[in-house]
């Protein structure tokens, strides 16, 4: 993994994308080590009856996509220290998913190199189905 | 249309609750849970998937991804209720987290729970009441590894 140090950024930066597309198998793996019997998320014909076209994605599923992008955007020596993310939209195996970021302030605080972005994932209809905001901490370049 | 004071005022739930932090139990982190939620959500770094690699970094251990803590929040206890009555379907609307430290294998995880809040808010598919409940995790060593907002939403759902 390439390690990003403060000097590499500028307001304004992307981060990512990374795509993800979710697999009905790959729902059922997460589901299965989340441990959740919810239908919504197991079920095609539970989750019709709550509105669904079928299954979805946990928040927390696609939530720990967008931890993904920021912590690999970080490099090891980064440090994602906050992440508050809304689930707007709900999002099913199939869809494919753009993880994104963009820098939106960069600050350095109690010798602390803090930078601010805003983060969401949109799905191929264009929706924005996750959205939020993240801080990180960059080392220096040594 | 209601406006969410007015939902607020006439909400049926335990406001008694609201603040109140308990216990909701503790959870030991194995290696094998790690890598297993690792893999699940397609995560590569070797921090989280290799042993070897793990122990000879400055961590020592395996560390889990972030947000770990969903693998087994759900095998806490439930902690204190609010019972909102609003609505015919409850959703998960969020995470707020905060992080202060990774979580490792071998670790044994505390948690305390309360009601952060219960407000009503207006939005595109109508009035919504969300309920707030903030996890706080620390580890053996007494250290905060991270605080947690967890956002439930209640409204109507019509199939």
């Amino acid at each position: 993994m390439n390690q990003r140090y403060i000097e590499d950024v500028e307001l304004g930066d992307d981060v990512g994308p990374m795509v993800k597309e979710p697999t009905r198998s790959d729902l059922a793996a997460f589901v299965n080590v989340w441990g959740t019997k919810l239908g919504r998320f197991t079920d095609d014909e539970a989750a019709k009856a709550e509105g669904f076209t079928g299954v979805i994605l946990p928040g927390n599923m696609s939530m720990a996509f967008l931890a993904q992008l920021i912590t690999e955007w970080c490099g090891d020596l980064g440090k994602l220290k906050r992440l508050e993310v809304d689930f707007r939209r709900s999002i099913q195996p199939g869809d494919t998913l753009q993880c994104t970021g963009i820098v939106t302030d960069i600050q350095n605080v109690d010798q602390e190199n803090q930078v601010s972005m805003d983060v969401y994932i949109e799905t191929q209809k264009g929706e924005r189905a996750l959205q939020g905001t993240a801080l990180v901490l960059l080392p220096n370049r040594a | 249309m209601t406006t969410p004071q007015e939902v607020m005022d006439n909400l049926d739930y335990d406001s008694s609750v609201v603040g109140v932090e308990v216990d909701v139990g503790t959870h030991h982190i194995t290696s094998e849970e790690i890598i297993a939620y690792a893999k699940s959500i397609g995560e590569t770094n070797p921090l989280y998937l290799d042993e070897e690699v793990a122990r000879a970094s400055t961590h020592g251990a395996l560390i889990a991804p972030p947000l770990f803590y969903n693998l087994f929040i759900n095998r806490l206890e439930p902690g204190l209720d609010p019972q909102v009555k609003f609505g015919t379907s409850g959703f998960d609307a969020g995470q707020h987290a905060e992080f202060f430290g990774p979580m490792r294998a071998g670790d044994t995880i505390s948690a305390k729970a309360q009601i952060a809040s219960v407000y009503a808010k207006t939005g595109r598919t109508g009035t919504m009441v969300f309920t707030v409940r903030r996890v706080t995790f620390t580890n053996q060593n007494g250290e905060k590894t991270a605080t947690l907002d967890r956002l439930n939403v209640r409204r109507d759902i019509k199939p």
